[in-house]
């Protein structure tokens, strides 16, 4: 049998001394003549890893069950594959990471984008240790795209507090692309993408099933997450469990001190930083000649805690007793729920294939924190300061053309409404609608066989449509001829706003011997979001005053990215240097004027000049050990406007990351065990622009110990993680980390342990 | 492989140029006090209904001072405390009826580097007792802040 289906295995050789039997379609087969009271046979098949198994006689045996490991034949195909893979990802000119389903278990952290970040160009901002969102090369909130399935990720991107929700267990396959890559995602992707693709289809006749379980000290995590993938024959089915419970997490720091406020902390617990996860997705394929579709449900449901003595820049006392339990989630906190449903369609037909794209996301994000009043803001009557509700419909249509060998011409429509409504008794952002339809071409032509040119062009146009916002309570207004009055202010207008943008991208691909160059450029659009050009109101938690533009134009972005990898059988080397140009880069200005005594912020354009890249090497010195190091770094400078000659806010300081992955010998039960040591040398921030504060660097040690265990009598291996993040307890802050603004340091030393043990029928 | 080098080579200057070039930047915050003899209010002081009193404070800056402000709010919730290191006894928590708003900015012109804040608050007869914060905050022209806040009581 099949040991990964558990399918028969028909035509397998079963040869002994002297005999010799070829198992059935249902995996039966007969010896007969056998003499001997025992006998010794091997049994094996093109495509499985042979097998040795000895039957006595004398023992009755009704079920000889052997099953076979796949082997050869799959690890070629998957070889191919992969090679396949590789020669795409060269021959593009754009320049793209791919990150596999190993780099992601091998390296798994709290969330998908802390994962993500040891990958050089790409960073986070977190929210305590649970959120975290995505940032490319400096640049993140709504300039970087998230994309799910071919449909873009739409939540409240553009919130300080906003953590990204997508579950990150059952991810595959994602494609990184640190740049402007409007051409073929449209408006937001303006700093680069983080493509989850959809996972492959499950092999013919297969039921498959993983449980994974993780724990951790540091916040004292519980996660459980456990999935079923199954096909038949021309349908297929996955769906996956995931629930994470996290108490308060811990800093090596006794007290923070922020400003002239000095906050005890219990335990070394960042109090009221608990949260738990609750996420459920299922999907039903089908894929039969040349069609395959697949629709796909998921749910992510969150309730996060945030700092309880600083909400914001806020400092609070509270008679809530923060300290009896660390795991409860008392004010302020926030709970969002992301349902999604996408379709997925690909039909096949001569030299076309069309792909479909369509999804329906909600996304309902609700923050709460303790009434407290403000201004000329009575004491609101509940807890609920903000909501948030957001259904976004998309529609994506794709055609790739091969009309010969030379050209791979791909042309698409992007169609995507969202609809933006608010609540609460906070204000923030504006209720809205905004709509966007863009179409674009390009083609990759093959000039040789090792040089490819790219070129494409793209058309936006985006409809906002922001809806007016009074204050539920009446604000003093002193008027010009001595008298005062008491007036519902306004705080958004009801406007209807146009955009239209031109993308393009061309770029030429090299390759030679064991060396690629690629040569992109391309410019890149975002459109204003609502707050950027309607916000008119009081952003109490962080002592501001936020004032939207509803002049601001599209942001545009011109890159020139350029990427050489050389990559040989004992090392590789890569550089991939951008420089990049922002006609209009928006940015919430803190000026030098007073509203209500709040410090009045404006968002505001101006030039900006970046440039940077990242280089990486890796060798493998000895057989088993394999040594790696990469560097990242971003230089931005505003040109002209309030801020010129400063940076742009949430910089991220030089940085490197040192690795050593040594893999030892197969022991007892334990397969390819591997020690890897991940040292982190990041330099301080000085770059920074109101209200930033600099950031002292850091060194960061984090080991880990991979291996897979052979403890099951099927022969599936059970995959088990230890690793300890932070070995010596480092205080160091993260200059683009949430809580950097109070100046709490980050996590403490946090062990972890994950299993992942694999089942099937 | 050479192409590979001069690029790393070109890289290196670059970053080199661009982390090395000096600039004047204003990176410095303004600042604000009101710990010198005359600074007003202090911690834990008691303010009488109907008495006017001079808030002042001393606020400087490296380059231009811009704006300021005075923000006196209730504490009668005990949402927070103040920043000047201090413990007053507080009241006990009361929902507020009428309490004092003040919420005042104001400019300094002329670019000058040093400030007094000298502003008469006279404090209504018919506004809630209790404790209250008194919060001053600081602009510079490149758009640094500072804060400070005193917790103060204002009896009858």
């Amino acid at each position: 049998m099949n040991i990964r289906t558990s399918q028969p295995i028909e035509g397998a050789n079963i040869i002994g001394k002297g005999i010799f039997s070829i198992s059935s379609a249902t995996g039966a087969f007969t010896i007969n003549n056998v003499v001997k009271d025992s006998c010794t046979f091997i049994i094996s098949h093109l495509g499985y890893a042979s097998k040795t198994v000895t039957v006595i006689k004398k023992q009755k045996i009704e079920t000889l069950l052997v099953y076979l490991n796949e082997s050869s034949t799959t690890l070629e195909e998957v070889e191919i594959f992969g090679k396949l893979k590789r020669s795409a990802v060269k021959e593009t000119p754009i320049v793209s990471h791919t990150i596999s389903k190993e780099f992601l278990d091998k390296n798994r952290e709290n969330s998908l984008m802390q994962t993500l970040s040891k990958i050089p160009g790409v960073s986070t901002i977190n929210i305590g240790s649970g959120q975290s969102k995505p940032v490319i090369r400096g640049l993140g909130f709504n300039r970087v795209s998230v994309v799910q399935n071919g449909i873009k990720h739409e939540a409240q991107q553009w919130g300080n507090d906003h953590g990204l929700e997508i579950d990150q267990y059952g991810i595959e396959n994602i494609k990184i692309i640190k740049g402007p890559a409007s051409l073929v995602y449209g408006s937001d992707a303006i700093a680069g993408v983080v493509d989850i693709q959809p996972n492959k289809i499950p092999f013919y006749n297969s039921l498959l099933g993983e449980v994974n379980i993780l724990g951790e000290t540091n916040n004292n995590l519980l996660g459980i997450s456990a999935a079923i993938e199954a096909r038949k024959v021309k349908w297929f089915y996955r769906g996956r469990l995931t629930y994470r419970d996290y108490g308060d997490y811990k800093v090596p720091t006794e007290r923070i001190n922020y400003e002239n406020y000095i906050f005890e902390l219990h335990d070394n617990n960042l109090r009221n930083t608990a949260g738990k996860e609750t996420n459920a997705s299922f999907s039903l394929g089908y894929v039969f000649n040349h069609i395959k579709s697949e629709t796909f449900f998921s749910n992510v449901h969150a309730k996060n805690g945030f700092f309880a003595n600083a909400h914001g820049l806020e400092v609070r006392t509270s008679s809530i007793d923060y300290d009896s339990s660390n795991r409860d989630i008392d004010l302020p906190f926030h709970r969002v729920n992301h349902f999604k449903i996408t379709n997925n369609t690909s039909v096949t037909t001569g030299k076309h294939t069309l792909h479909f794209d369509l999804g329906f996301q909600n996304n309902y994000r609700e923050e709460h924190s303790e009434p407290v009043p403000h201004g000329y803001m009575p004491k609101p009557s509940n807890s609920k300061e903000r909501e948030f509700n957001k259904n976004t419909y998309s529609l994506n249509v794709k055609d790739k053309f091969k009309p010969n060998t030379q050209h791979d011409f791909v042309a698409g429509i992007n169609v995507e409404f969202q609809n933006n409504n608010i609540g609460g008794w906070g204000f923030l952002i504006p209720e809205y609608n905004r709509f966007t339809i863009g179409v674009f071409i390009y083609d990759q032509f093959e000039i040789g066989s090792n040089l490819h040119f790219l070129a494409g062009i793209r058309y936006d146009y985006g409809l906002v449509d922001t809806k007016s916002y009074y204050d539920w309570f009446p604000s003093t207004i002193n008027n010009r001829d001595g008298s005062t009055s008491h007036v519902n202010l306004q705080r958004a207008q009801n406007k209807t706003l146009n955009f239209g943008n031109i993308s393009a991208s061309t770029g030429l691909s090299y390759i030679r011997k064991k060396t690629t160059y690629k040569l992109n450029i391309g410019k890149s659009f975002r459109m204003p979001l609502a707050n950027e050009l309607a916000s008119d109101g009081v952003n109490y938690h962080m002592y501001r005053y936020e004032k939207g533009n509803l002049n601001l134009d599209s942001e545009e972005s011109y890159q020139l990215d350029i990427d050489i990898n050389h990559t040989s059988k004992q090392f590789s080397v890569g550089i991939s240097p951008f420089f990049n140009l922002f006609d209009n880069y928006i940015y919430l200005n803190p000026t030098s004027n007073y509203y209500e005594t709040l410090q009045i912020y404006e968002y505001t354009q101006s030039k900006v000049f970046r440039v940077g890249g990242e280089i990486n090497a890796s060798t493998t010195v000895l057989k088993n050990l394999q040594l790696e190091a990469s560097a990242e770094y971003v230089y931005s400078r505003q040109a002209n406007g309030a801020k010129k000659d400063f940076t742009i806010p949430f910089s991220p300081p030089l940085s490197g990351l040192f690795s050593a992955n040594y893999q030892f010998k197969n022991f007892l039960f334990l397969t390819k065990p591997q020690l890897i040591a991940d040292f982190r040398i990041t330099a301080a921030q000085n770059e920074i622009v109101p209200p930033e504060e600099k950031t002292e660097g850091y060194q960061i040690l984090n080991m880990s110990l991979v291996t897979e265990m052979d403890i099951f009598k099927n022969n599936q291996l059970v995959e088990m993680r230890v690793k300890l993040n932070n070995v010596f307890n480092t205080k160091y802050y993260n200059h683009t980390s949430f809580y950097r603004l109070i100046d709490v340091p980050e996590a403490g030393r946090n062990l972890s342990i994950s299993l992942t043990i694999p089942f099937n029928k | 492989m050479k192409l590979l080098l001069n690029f790393f080579y070109f890289l290196f200057i670059g970053l080199l140029i661009s982390s090395c070039s000096s600039d004047d930047k204003d990176e410095e915050k303004p600042t604000i006090s009101v710990n010198y003899n005359g600074g007003f209010p202090q911690g834990c002081v008691l303010l009488a209904k109907g008495e006017t009193y001079n808030f002042r404070a001393k606020v400087t800056d490296n380059m231009a001072l811009a704006s300021y402000s005075i923000d006196i709010h209730n504490n009668f919730d005990h949402h927070t405390h103040d920043d000047q290191v201090t413990e007053c006894d507080l009241e006990d928590i009361k929902q507020a009826i009428n309490p004092l708003i003040f919420i005042e900015n104001y400019s300094i012109e002329d670019n000058l580097t040093s400030y007094e804040i000298n502003i008469p608050i006279t404090i209504p007869r018919d506004i809630d007792a209790g404790d209250y914060h008194s919060a001053y905050s600081v602009t510079d022209q490149t758009g640094w802040q500072a804060r400070t806040s005193i917790d103060i009581k204002i009896i009858e």
